[in-house]
C-alpha cells in the first residue's frame, strides 16, 4: 500500500496526517477511550516487533510474551522499589530485555520451525513461573500497583499520571518506534532478515551468518516488545506474572495475521480492527476471544497475507486491468 | 502458570513435624521442611529403633514416596494418551496441533454434561470421545485440510480454533471449576496413608487404551496404512494408499485420546475450560523428548516426566521442578532435538 519504497514521499504525507489526527484525538473523545487508544498504542508496537520477526525473518515466537512482561516488571519495579526516575526505567526496560532476548536467542535461533515455536513457549513458561513463585519481588498474580514520577528530558516534562499526558508520551515513543523499525527494514539489514525468510539456505550460501542475523532480529524485537511492556505498565500503573504467559504473545500473532505479516502497518491495523472489534463485542458477548479466534482462523484460510496484502493484491489487480 | 497436575497436591511431607528433633548439622544450610528426607535430625537416632518419632516418620516418608510414584504414573499416562494422540498428528500429517490441549479439554467438559445427565462415569467415557472425536473430524475436513503442507500457517490456525473452543465452552460451561465425583469411592490403605482405587483403575483403563492402539496400528488395514504413510508418503499415494482418508482418520483417532485423556483426568483434576492450555504445552515436551514421530517414546517420557516431577515436588515446591524440567528439556531440544529415545 502507502509503504512501498521510491514512494516516501507521499508515506510522509499519510503518516504526519494519521499522526496530526492522533493528536487531535484526545481533544475529541472522553477519558476511557483515550486510555483505551493509549492501551491500542502499546500493543501495536508490540505487534509490529512481532512482526519485525515473524513477519520479516519468518521466526514464529510464541515467547515475546516474556519479553512484554519483563519490560513491565523492569519498569515497575526500578521505579517501586529502586526508585529511579521514569527516564531511566523506560530506558532499562528496553535493555533488560534485549539481554534476555540474547540469552534466550542464543540457544533458540539454532533451532528452525517447530522446535523454535516450543523452545519459546518453554522460555515464556519459565520466566511465568518464577514470576508466579517470586512473589516477595513480583507480586506473583496479585501483581505490583505503583505511580509513575513524571517524565523529564531537559525543560520537556510530562505528567503520567494524567491521561492526556500519558497518551501523547505512549503515542510519541510508538510512532518514533514505528519509523524505526520501517527504516530498518529498509535497510540492507532489513534486506538479509527477508531473504532469510524467503530462503535460508540460500541466504547462508550467499554468505550470510544467518544464525547472527536472527539473533540480531530477535533482540531488536525483544527490546522492543520490552518497551512495549514497559508502556503498558506506565498506562495501567500495573504489572503482573500474567503478562509473562506464553498465550500473551497470541495477541500479537493474531494482529499481525489479521493485518497482514511483513508490512508493519498490516499488524497496527490488524491490533487496531481487533481490539476495537472485541470492545463493541465485549456488550453482547463475555467470550469475545471466541470472535478472535474464528477471525484468526478464517484470515489464515481466506487471506493469509492478511488485509494489508488483500487491498495490496487487489491493487496490482487494478494496475494490471488498467 | 501450572504444569504440574494437583494430583500430588494431596502430599506433602512438610506437614510431618516431629517436636523434639534436633535438626541435623549438615544440612543446616537447607531451610526448615524443604528437604525432610535427609533433614530426619541425628544419625545416632535414626538408626535407634526405639525412637518412635524416627520410625514413624520414616515409614511416613515411604508411604508419601509410593503415593508419589503411584500419582506420578498415573499421570503420566493420561499425559501420554494425550502426548500419543499429538505426536501421531504430527508423525502423519507434519501439523503442530495447538487446539489439542482444547480437545482435552472438551472431553472433560462433555463428559461432565454427560455425567449430569446420564449420572455414568462409564457412558461418558464412551460417548465423549466420540463427540470429540467428530468435532476433530470436522477440524480437519474444514480447515487443516485446506493448509496442510504449511507448518507455520497450520500452527497459527490450530491456535485460533483453540482460543474459539476455549471461549466457547467458557460461555457455555462457564469459568468456574467444577469436580466430577470419582465412581469408584474406595481407598486402600497403602502403608500408612490410603490410595483411592479410581486412580489405579484409570490407569488400568488408560493402558488398555494404548494396547488397543498398539493393536490397531500393528493388526488393523488402517494401521498398516498409517505406518505406510509415515514411512513414505509418496509411495503410499502410488500404491493406492487412501492417504487423504488417513489423514483424517488420524486426526480423529488423536483428537479422541485426547479426549480419553480429558475424560480419565476429570476425577482427578477439576474441569475448567482452561485446564487443557498449559497441559498443552506439557505435551508438546513430552512429544520432544520422546521423539517426534516415537510413539513408544512418547509414553516412556510421559510416564518418566511425570514421576519426576512427582518425587521431586515432594523435595522441592512443585513450581521449583517444574522449572528445572523445562531447564532439562531445552537442553533436550538443543542437543537432542530428535528425542531422548530416538536413533
Amino acid at each position: 500500500m502507502f509503504i512501498q519504497k521510491g514512494k516516501s514521499f507521499s508515506f510522509i504525507l499519510v503518516f504526519v496526517f494519521i499522526l496530526l489526527v492522533l493528536i487531535a484525538f484526545p481533544f475529541f473523545v472522553d477519558l476511557f477511550y483515550q486510555t483505551f487508544l493509549t492501551e491500542l498504542f502499546v500493543w501495536i508496537l508490540f505487534a509490529i516487533s512481532f512482526d519485525l520477526i515473524f513477519g520479516y525473518t519468518g521466526l514464529l515466537s510464541f515467547g515475546q510474551a516474556l519479553f512484554f512482561g519483563l519490560g513491565s516488571y523492569t519498569v515497575t519495579i526500578s521505579i517501586l522499589k529502586m526508585g529511579l526516575n521514569t527516564e531511566l526505567a523506560l530506558l532499562l526496560s528496553i535493555i533488560i530485555p534485549m539481554i534476555f532476548a540474547w540469552f534466550v536467542g542464543y540457544f533458540s535461533v539454532k533451532l528452525t520451525g517447530i522446535h523454535f515455536v516450543i523452545i519459546t513457549i518453554i522460555f515464556a513458561i519459565i520466566g511465568n513461573i518464577i514470576g508466579e513463585t517470586w512473589t516477595a519481588f513480583t507480586g506473583g498474580s496479585d501483581g505490583l500497583t505503583f505511580s509513575p514520577p513524571p517524565f523529564r528530558l531537559g525543560l520537556f516534562k510530562i505528567n503520567l499520571m494524567d491521561i492526556k499526558g500519558n497518551y501523547y508520551f505512549v503515542l510519541a515513543l510508538v510512532a518514533l518506534s514505528y519509523l524505526f523499525l520501517r527504516r530498518m527494514v529498509q535497510s540492507p539489514l532489513g534486506k538479509v532478515f527477508i531473504s532469510i525468510r524467503e530462503n535460508e539456505d540460500r541466504a547462508r550460501l550467499i554468505g550470510y551468518n544467518v544464525q547472527r542475523y536472527k539473533l540480531i532480529a530477535f533482540i531488536i524485537a525483544g527490546g522492543l516488545s520490552g518497551l512495549a511492556g514497559g508502556l503498558y505498565s506506565l498506562t495501567l500503573k500495573y504489572a503482573a506474572a500474567s503478562y509473562l504467559h506464553w498465550s500473551v504473545s497470541g495477541h500479537a500473532v493474531v494482529y499481525t495475521i489479521v493485518g497482514g505479516m511483513g508490512t508493519l502497518i498490516g499488524p497496527a491495523i490488524g491490533a487496531g480492527i481487533v481490539m476495537f472489534l472485541e470492545h463493541y463485542l465485549i456488550n453482547y458477548l463475555q467470550a469475545t476471544d471466541l470472535v478472535v479466534g474464528i477471525v484468526l482462523v478464517f484470515m489464515v484460510l481466506v487471506a493469509p497475507k492478511g488485509l494489508v496484502g488483500l487491498i495490496q493484491s487487489r491493487f496490482k489487480k487494478g494496475e494490471v486491468s488498467a | 502458570m501450572k504444569l504440574h497436575s494437583n494430583i500430588h497436591d494431596d502430599i506433602s511431607l512438610k506437614q510431618f513435624v516431629i517436636p523434639g528433633l534436633t535438626r541435623n548439622p549438615a544440612f543446616s544450610w537447607i531451610p526448615a521442611g524443604v528437604y525432610p528426607v535427609l533433614d530426619t535430625g541425628q544419625e545416632s537416632r535414626v538408626l535407634d529403633a526405639t525412637n518412635v518419632a524416627v520410625y514413624k516418620r520414616i515409614r511416613f516418608v515411604i508411604s508419601n514416596l509410593a503415593i508419589a510414584i503411584l500419582n506420578g504414573i498415573v499421570w503420566g499416562l493420561i499425559m501420554a494418551l494425550i502426548a500419543l494422540g499429538l505426536n501421531m498428528i504430527f508423525g502423519l500429517l507434519h501439523i503442530i496441533n495447538m487446539a489439542h490441549g482444547a480437545l482435552y479439554m472438551l472431553g472433560a467438559v462433555v463428559a461432565w454434561y454427560l455425567i449430569e445427565v446420564t449420572g455414568s462415569f462409564w457412558i461418558a467415557l464412551i460417548i465423549a470421545p466420540l463427540c470429540v472425536g467428530a468435532i476433530g473430524l470436522i477440524i480437519e475436513r474444514g480447515l487443516i485440510r485446506t493448509i496442510e503442507d504449511k507448518p507455520i500457517t497450520t500452527i497459527i490456525c490450530t491456535f485460533g480454533v483453540m482460543l474459539a473452543v476455549q471461549q466457547l465452552v467458557l460461555m457455555i460451561f462457564g469459568g468456574s471449576p467444577r469436580r466430577i465425583s470419582p465412581p469408584v469411592a474406595y481407598r486402600f490403605p497403602l502403608f500408612e496413608l490410603q490410595y483411592p482405587a479410581m486412580r489405579i483403575m484409570i490407569a488400568l483403563i488408560s493402558i488398555v487404551l494404548m494396547i488397543g492402539l498398539w493393536i490397531f496400528l500393528r493388526k488393523t488395514k488402517y494401521g498398516l496404512w498409517m505406518r505406510a504413510v509415515v514411512q513414505d508418503r509418496e509411495m503410499a499415494v502410488g500404491l493406492g494408499i487412501p492417504v487423504n482418508k488417513v489423514y483424517m482418520w488420524t486426526f480423529v483417532l488423536g483428537s479422541a485420546l485426547a479426549a480419553f485423556s480429558g475424560v480419565l483426568a476429570a476425577p482427578i483434576v477439576s474441569v475448567e475450560f482452561m485446564m487443557g492450555r498449559d497441559i498443552l504445552i506439557m505435551a508438546f515436551i513430552i512429544v520432544i523428548v520422546g521423539g517426534m514421530g516415537n510413539l513408544g517414546g512418547s509414553v516412556l517420557a510421559a510416564i518418566m516426566i511425570s514421576l519426576i516431577q512427582g518425587i521431586g515436588s515432594l523435595f522441592v515446591p512443585p513450581s521449583i521442578a517444574t522449572v528445572f524440567a523445562l531447564a532439562f528439556m531445552i537442553l533436550v531440544l538443543m542437543f537432542r532435538p530428535q528425542g531422548l529415545f530416538g536413533e
